[in-house]
């Protein structure tokens, strides 16, 4: 393919607009076909709602947040909308079932690490032998006194049980 | 094959303005040809959609689009019609900035291509 070159090659502008016009053409074919997509699989009428309720469960949500609003002193707790109000670090206190200590709810999570994960230590606890589980039973917490009373089967503690369980038969 | 021999003895039509055309591309082709084995075609695509998102150019059609469609019949609608609601305005409404921007790109691609 011969290409005549001229000295400099200058560029009739006409070229460069076709070239631009071209890509503007592919580009309008485009968003005309990603509109008509949306038209007809009726997004557009879905997309407004769920844009609607984003910005206004947005608004809600800065609104709550809002230290002005909060009668507190201290500008972490946020209003929910119940009204009510949660300390920043979950305060309830349970029982670890790996280790069987008490934890608090909002420190559980890297509790758990050190429990069951990384260290020597925790390897070496067995958390499915009848000492772990006996520990358990025995400590006669509300919670799992009353899960075993409901089922009616208490494992491999159910002897314990024999002289308190009224419900069975 | 012996019936195949006698096919390639037969005479050629003449060239026509199709051919003529390929044998002898215009500049516009060639100047179309270096950018799109280049890559840089697409990229100007790239660039140029990118810059009419930015001034809502795009949002524009997609409302003309929307509203058309609403107008006529969602289940009705072709392409083809909205490519024709939208391409006057289309076409008028591209900022002149991102125009000459544009142009700006494509002449320097094709003077870096022409050396």
């Amino acid at each position: 393919m011969s290409v005549p070159k001229e000295d400099g090659m200058p560029f009739p502008s006409e070229l460069l607009s076709d070239v631009f016009d071209e890509l503007l053409d592919c580009i309008i074919v485009d968003v005309a076909s990603e509109s008509h997509r949306i038209a007809r699989l009726g997004l557009d009428r879905h997309l407004d709602d769920e844009e609607e309720e984003l910005r206004l469960s947005a608004e809600a949500r800065a609104r709550a947040s809002d230290p002005s609003h909060i009668g507190e002193a201290n500008g972490k707790y946020v209003v929910d909308i119940f009204g009510q109000t949660h300390p920043a670090i979950a305060n309830e206190i349970f029982e670890c079932m790996n280790c069987s200590r008490s934890i608090v709810a909002g420190r559980f999570a890297p509790h758990l690490e050190k429990c069951m994960g990384k260290g020597r230590k925790a390897r070496l606890k067995s958390t499915r032998s009848s000492t772990a589980a006996q520990n358990r039973y025995s400590r006669g917490s509300p919670v799992s006194n009353t899960n075993r009373l409901a089922n009616g089967s208490a494992g491999n503690a159910g002897h314990e049980y024999s002289n308190g369980a009224s419900e069975e038969p | 094959m012996l019936g195949r021999r006698n096919a390639s003895i037969q005479p050629r039509p003449t060239p026509d303005a199709e051919m003529e055309r390929a044998i002898h591309p215009s500049l516009q082709q060639i100047v179309d040809l270096k950018l799109v084995e280049s890559g840089e075609k697409e990229r100007l695509k790239e660039l140029l959609i990118e810059r009419l998102v930015e001034c809502g150019w795009k949002d524009e059609m997609k409302t003309l689009c929307r509203e058309f469609a609403r107008k006529k019949g969602r289940d009705t609608v072709t392409v083809h019609e909205l490519v024709k609601v939208i391409t006057p305005k289309g076409r008028a409404s591209v900022p002149d900035s991102v125009k000459a921007e544009m142009l700006q790109r494509i002449r320097s691609f094709l003077a870096s291509a022409a050396t």
